[in-house]
């Protein structure tokens, strides 16, 4: 039977001695954009880490993602530092890629994120966006049904993020697959999301659930001013952020 | 100012040598040569050991029998060592007693060596057993040093086992391996020298004692240099192997 929904049920999960999810209940839509947003330490990293099978929750269910080959951009670029920005790529091919697309497909993305000219150099040499966007480029790269993002624009500079944002979102319209992106911007999630939760911090509840019919950059108007309905729900998120949030800063971002 | 300082770092190693070799020419005018030898004596006694055949027939043997057991150490000690690094169990079972082999004095190596398996071969065995605790210690230390969070990575992308072993811990270890080897090197020859010594007939350090017995202390300074020039030139030469292949590893 084809699941179409990943679901989080009464999940708990304690990390040393904190719990950090506590009878968690979440949603997400498979080929969809899911976006999490809240603040430090709430357990989103953990959400993920649960959905990659890299943590395995102590009591509750989690479903769907059974069948799921995941892709995973984490918050570090977790390079090898002795292998080459290609080799780099290729290291996460080499098992689930035939040979002769390996090439052409690490040419690809290297293509794609303005990395092409530093293939054979090595990430010693790269600055912190540059890593950031070669983790990207082997997340991209990987054959996956579900792609998961911890805040993988934190380190690009505000064009450099936008150009990000709209290029995964053009990837996701050629090739719809679910993908979960924790991030603390909510321009981010208002324009990749088609569901966006907000958390709370510990106890970690969703304080706002809010479905979008289309994200914004699928919309193509990333550059122009935020329609009344989207600037509404911007309003309203970030009036939902000022509940566990001390503040944000001019660019949406949490301080 | 740059020449300057690129002449001053060229010139003052030569000229601290020099300086020393004139303290050391100037001392022995004092002493009898018996006790302290000139430099001129030395070099004309490592010229004689060349000539009449005496280096290469003993050195031949030292550096075979020093790097027999240091290769053995090296075999031996990065198995062990990985095994220790990656297995707890192990760890708590094998590391008192890589602890107690680098504790263990080296003339109780040599006696019970002498004991155990004859004379022969207690110089690769002196040798294996002083080379192989910085061996496997260091490979620890590699394993240790393992970045936890690109196993994290390796296991989200489900690359296989063997091929995280050799593209992820190997490359890893290498630096921490190659420091031990480099100072487990440096041992080897002391120990080897120490081992022969006492143990056999044949090599550096048997002709180091036949020297003392005779009192010819220049020729006691001449297998000296030789050993001091054998180490140098392990100790440089492994570097220049590893160095170009590792840089951008460290």
């Amino acid at each position: 039977m084809i699941c179409n929904l990943i679901k989080f049920e009464h999940v708990n999960k304690t990390l040393g001695q904190t719990r950090v999810l506590n009878n968690f209940n979440m949603t997400a839509d498979v080929g969809k954009i899911l976006c999490i947003i809240g603040p430090s330490g709430c357990g989103k990293t953990t959400i993920l880490q649960l959905l990659a099978g890299l943590e395995q929750a102590d009591s509750g269910k989690i479903t769907g993602t059974e069948a799921m080959r995941a892709s995973y951009v984490f918050q570090e670029p977790r390079l090898l530092h002795w292998k080459t920005v290609a080799q780099n790529i290729d290291f996460v091919l080499n098992d689930v890629v035939a040979l002769e697309q390996r090439q052409e497909l690490v040419s690809e993305y290297l293509n794609l994120m303005g990395l092409h000219d530093y293939r054979n150099s090595y990430p010693k040499s790269l600055s912190g966006g540059m890593k950031q966007r070669l983790a990207l480029c082997r997340a991209f790269a990987y054959p996956h049904d579900l792609l998961l993002l911890d805040e993988p624009f934190k380190s690009l500079d505000t064009p450099l993020r936008l150009g990000l944002v709209r290029q995964l979102s053009r990837m996701w319209q050629s090739a719809p697959r679910t993908i979960v992106l924790v991030t603390h911007n909510i321009m981010d999630a208002l324009l990749l999301g088609h569901r966006i939760l907000v958390l709370s911090a510990r106890p970690t509840v969703i304080l706002k659930e809010v479905l979008m019919e289309l994200p914004l950059a699928q919309r193509n108007v990333a550059q122009e001013p935020l329609p009344s309905n989207h600037a509404q729900m911007l309003a309203l998120l970030e009036a939902e952020n000022t509940r566990a949030f001390p503040s944000l800063d001019n660019s949406g971002r949490f301080l | 100012m740059k020449s300057f300082s690129l002449l001053t770092r060229g010139l003052t190693p030569l000229l601290g040598l020099l300086l020393f070799f004139v303290c050391w020419f100037a001392a022995s005018r004092l002493y009898n040569p018996v006790i302290l030898p000139s430099p001129v004596d030395v070099v004309q006694s490592a010229l004689n050991v060349t000539a009449d055949g005496q280096l290469w027939e003993h050195g031949r043997q030292s550096i075979i029998r020093g790097l027999t057991g240091f290769s053995l150490a090296v075999i031996v000690g990065v198995p062990l060592g990985l095994l220790i690094g990656l297995n707890p169990i192990a760890a708590s079972l094998l590391r008192p007693m890589v602890v107690a082999l680098q504790v263990i004095p080296l003339i109780s190596w040599l006696l019970l060596a002498m004991i155990w398996i004859g004379f022969s071969k207690v110089p690769v065995f002196v040798v294996l057993v002083t080379t192989i605790p910085l061996i496997i210690i260091n490979t620890i230390q590699g394993v240790r040093s393992i970045d936890k969070q690109l196993l994290q990575m390796a296991c989200v992308f489900h690359i296989a086992k063997p091929r995280i072993f050799r593209e992820i811990y190997l490359p890893q270890v290498l630096p921490y391996l190659f420091a031990g080897i480099s100072t487990a090197l440096g041992t080897t020859w002391k120990a080897l020298a120490m081992s022969e010594f006492l143990s056999v007939h044949q090599g550096i350090g048997a002709r180091m004692a036949v020297a003392r017995i005779n009192l010819e202390t220049a020729e006691l300074f001449a297998w000296t240099l030789i050993l001091i020039v054998l180490g140098l030139l392990t100790d440089r030469l492994l570097p220049c192997l590893v160095t170009r292949k590792m840089s951008h590893w460290m």
